[in-house]
């Protein structure tokens, strides 16, 4: 049984078909990387697995459970996080706020051992991700990367069996890049069972990581494979180089 | 017996002034993005200006007020745009100020509806104020007895469209009212001066829902009062729910339906007058458990 | 020591005055106001501190709401009205004394609360302010239309007050206290709550609903309580009120009852607790001691006052957008946190020297 299991979804807008029979799954412990053009329906893929969008046709599918459509932060409470492309902090609160937010979620709460509290807990959740010394910071003070940071440690508070990071990546420097890239391995190291879905543009950072990779184009899926094959294969070459769109 | 062809008449005549009204309210939202819950004081600001005006140009004949149609024709086109400048004004003072802050344009818009609802109990006391009717005499038609006013209103309100949508579809300002209420940004790199767009569109706004206004109080009610601006508030959100925010069209659509519903409701219900007041109000309840998308128009919401 | 970390990172959505720690604060301010009136003040000053107090806790629950889960409400009226007709309805009809039934008006407004929340779940920002304004006006529709039961225009009379076997001056010295003691609870239960674990999930909703259901909040559970708790303590002061006036009547169903707290929150500061207590007193001693007192506005005039509080709430919004009081508070805490980074800068520069020593 796979972790996460995605069969023929399909979501249509008006005339526009965002996601066209995709299929796809990921197991436990597995990294997966989704990568493919602008436009090609991963934000909108994403949104439909995450609860925030209802497909036309198809099935997610959750250790084997039938979750499509559920609401979101049951998704959440069985094991689904996931974090924004455009980042969506507490403004108000401080950093650690932001993260006790998720914290007092149903499953969040539960993974609060005793003795220990909450606001441990929460530090816990920053040091993974590096951000201690701005955890007083009103969230709406603190930087870009910092932001992106911040997403993590409050998606990772929950504590996911399954974990989707949309462009994690996205406006950070070389150095940011880098440290992220590392946390991201860290974090997969210290639970080997969780699965990671990573949605991405920076194809150098993202590819070093996964295990696997599928292509999306115009909403379907064009290709499936190992990094290394995905980045020799041509049709997935011709399209992210514009000499091929995939209906004439 | 209920008379089908008085329905349908009146339910036309209020539907053209309901959806006057509710274009000014659907005008500002769509190219500016303004819920501006001070819509209804234009209204009522229109109502006590006409009425203020027309006693102006007014003559004293045996102790008795009369005005001439002339300067009754003059009192509206002075109220509508003294309401209009005023309109502009709030939205440079007030609303122009906070326009990005959502939260902030209700408290405000609110804020100023309660000001000018003040004011107007400074000037004219809680009591009722009368307000002269637009035209005299009355004219048979299908065996229903129809004012000379109620069918000028109905035909002032349809040129009035007409006259909105060539201004929007051929003429520039017109283009760049399309254009912002699209996209806002690109408008503005396009070198659009939104803000004066928005004053002028103020202005139209307010210059619709005064003449509204002076429509209903001289020819339904013969009166107002300073609390007026509630109900004609309920009644343009309901009607811009209905048709959809931002779409023209769609209001206009829903101000008729809304009108019929009202003729028809007061026609087979005489005794709903004792809880008027909440009828618009109802109404918008209604109105927003049905179809909180409206009919064309785009939803406000964007995720789910 | 970590939990400090969490309880200050709680707190500093409230303020810090100079480091002054708020209960301290609080507490210089509760005894201020306990002994004010035993100095032989002047019992029209003592009767307007008493509707401050009942427009403190009627802010403080329109604050809970509108300022920290980001619900608008513009017809908070609806509840103190519920509140107020609720406790006069079980006098009338079942002669039930006062301290039971403003018990029992206040679960009902705290029901109320619940059921209107429901059919606010799903609108958002105007929607919300124009759902919330059509309420209070159409209960009174339905209060006038009723009128054997509800008794129309002048509506209940004959309330009993709180204190009715004591002279005049010490049942209005008695209404005071009485009332100063239901603010402090409410006040107390309202800070515990808004700096609350779930005070800061209602904050994560005011910011940005979608990432608190991606936080696995479900936040229809959240807004659902913030409502109750709303209702509850704006029909707390609904029903304290009319028992002072002795009366419930239509008019605190009104567009202006519901304007108050709207007033009283942003002249003390949104978001906070305090803001709306200070708020309140503030505007009802300008209102009806400064205003009707010392300038005398002629009753012809009237309609002047509400005018130009409106006018002024107004000119905060566009001017400070989080209210005076948080404006003070946050130009206050930029100076101590500049002072503050002297400080660490100063040590610095010590321990240089000491290194080129």
């Amino acid at each position: 049984m796979h972790l996460l299991e995605v069969e023929n979804l399909t979501k249509r807008f008006g005339g526009l078909t965002a996601v066209n029979n995709v299929t796809f799954h990921v197991d436990e412990g597995e990294l997966l990387g989704i990568i493919g053009p602008n436009g090609a329906g991963k934000t909108t893929l994403f949104n439909i697995i995450t609860g925030f969008l209802r497909p036309d046709s198809g099935t997610v599918k959750f250790r084997g459970e039938d979750v499509t459509g559920l609401e979101p932060h049951k998704l959440v409470n069985k094991g689904v996080a996931r974090t924004f492309q455009v980042v969506r902090p507490f403004r108000h609160l401080p950093v650690i706020a932001n993260v006790a937010v998720a914290l007092k979620s149903p499953r969040g709460s539960r993974k609060i051992e005793w003795l220990k509290t909450t606001a441990r807990k929460a530090l816990d959740m920053l040091e993974d991700v590096g951000l201690t010394d701005l955890m007083l910071e009103p969230a709406e003070n603190i930087g870009h990367g910092s932001l992106k940071r911040l997403e993590m440690a409050r998606a990772l508070a929950t504590e996911p069996d399954a974990l989707m990071l949309d462009e994690p990546f996205g406006g950070l420097n070389p150095l940011e890049t880098d440290f992220l890239t590392k946390s991201i391995q860290r974090i997969h190291l210290d639970h080997p069972t969780r699965g990671i879905v990573i949605v991405e543009h920076k194809l150098y950072a993202l590819m070093k990581i996964v295990h696997r990779v599928i292509v999306l184009h115009e909403g379907e899926k064009i290709a499936e494979g190992k990094p290394e094959e995905i980045a020799k294969n041509k049709k997935v070459i011709e399209v992210y180089m514009g000499k091929a769109t995939l209906h004439a | 017996m209920v008379d089908v062809g008085a329905i349908i008449i009146n339910g036309a005549i209020s539907g053209a002034v309901f959806s006057l009204l509710a274009l000014g309210f659907t005008l500002i939202y769509g190219v500016s993005g303004v819920v501006n819950l001070a819509h209804g004081v234009f209204f009522m600001l229109g109502a006590y200006m006409f009425s203020s005006f027309s006693s102006l140009l007014g003559e004293e004949v045996e102790g008795i007020l009369v005005v001439s149609p002339l300067a009754l024709l003059l009192s509206v086109i002075l109220a509508a745009i003294t309401v209009a400048i005023v309109a502009a004004i709030v939205y440079k003072l007030a609303i122009g100020p906070v326009i990005e802050d959502e939260v902030a344009v209700l408290v405000v818009t609110v804020s100023i509806a309660i000001v000018f609802q003040q004011i107007i109990l400074l000037l004219f006391t809680p009591a009722f104020h009368p307000v002269p009717s637009l035209l005299r005499g009355y004219t048979i038609f299908w065996g229903l007895t129809l004012t000379y006013q109620r069918v000028m209103s109905f035909v002032v309100s349809l040129v009035l469209f007409a006259i909105l949508w060539i201004f929007i579809a051929k003429t520039k300002i017109g283009g760049a009212m399309r254009a912002v209420s699209q996209d806002r940004e690109v408008a503005m790199l396009m070198g659009v001066n939104t803000e004066r767009l928005y004053m002028l569109t103020m202005a139209i706004s307010g210059a619709f829902a005064a003449i509204a206004g002076i429509f209903i109080a001289s020819t339904t009610t013969g009166v107002a009062n300073a609390f007026m601006w509630l109900e004609p508030l309920a009644l343009s959100f309901s009607i811009v729910i209905l048709g959809g925010l931002g779409s023209i069209k769609g209001t206009i659509v829903g101000g008729f339906i809304i009108g019929y519903s009202e003729i028809i409701v007061t026609t087979i219900y005489p005794e709903i007058g004792a809880i008027v007041p909440a009828v618009p109000f109802g109404i918008m309840l209604l109105v927003l458990t049905i179809r909180p998308k409206g009919l064309f128009g785009k939803r406000i919401e964007m995720e789910e | 020591m970590v939990t400090t970390y969490l309880r200050r990172a709680y707190s500093s959505f409230a303020a810090h005055v100079f480091d002054i720690p708020p209960r301290l604060l609080a507490l210089l301010l509760l005894s201020f106001l306990i002994t004010l009136p035993l100095t032989g003040l002047n019992p029209y000053v003592i009767s307007v501190m008493t509707s401050a107090n009942i427009l403190a806790i009627f802010g403080a629950s329109w604050d809970l709401l509108v300022g920290r889960t980001g619900q608008m409400s513009l017809g908070h009226a609806l509840f103190f009205g519920i509140g107020a007709y609720s406790s006069a309805l079980l006098f009338e009809f079942y002669g039930l004394p006062l301290w039971i039934t403003i018990p029992l008006a206040v679960v009902i407004g705290a029901a109320c609360g619940l059921l209107i929340g429901f059919p606010c779940l799903r609108t958002k920002g105007p929607y919300l302010a124009l759902v919330s304004m059509a309420f209070p006006l159409i209960l009174s529709s339905i209060f006038y239309f009723f009128d054997d039961i509800f008794k129309g225009e002048f509506g209940i009379r004959g309330l009993p007050s709180f204190f009715p076997s004591l002279a005049t001056k010490d049942r209005m010295l008695g209404n005071y206290y009485l009332t100063l003691l239901l603010l402090f609870i409410s006040a107390v239960i309202l800070y515990k709550i808004a700096n609350s674990h779930t005070g800061i999930v209602f904050v994560s909703i005011l910011d940005d609903e979608l990432a608190s259901k991606a936080s696995g909040i479900n936040v229809t559970k959240y807004k659902l309580m913030a409502f109750t708790i709303s209702g509850l303590f704006a029909s707390l002061a609904g029903a304290a009120y009319a028992h002072i006036l002795g009366v419930a009547n239509p008019p605190l169903l009104s567009l202006t009852w519901s304007f108050v707290p709207v007033i009283v929150t942003f002249l003390g500061g949104i978001g906070t607790i305090y803001g709306p207590i200070i708020g309140a007193y503030i505007y009802y001693l300008l209102d009806r001691y400064f205003l009707t007192i010392i300038i005398e506005i002629p009753y012809e005039l009237i309609y002047i006052r509400l005018l130009v509080f409106t006018l002024i709430v107004a000119i905060i919004v566009i001017k400070w957008p989080r209210g005076i009081g948080r404006f003070v508070t946050d130009k206050l805490e930029d100076l101590q946190e500049g002072r503050e980074i002297e400080e660490i800068m100063a040590e610095r520069e010590k321990k240089k020297k000491k290194k080129q020593k």
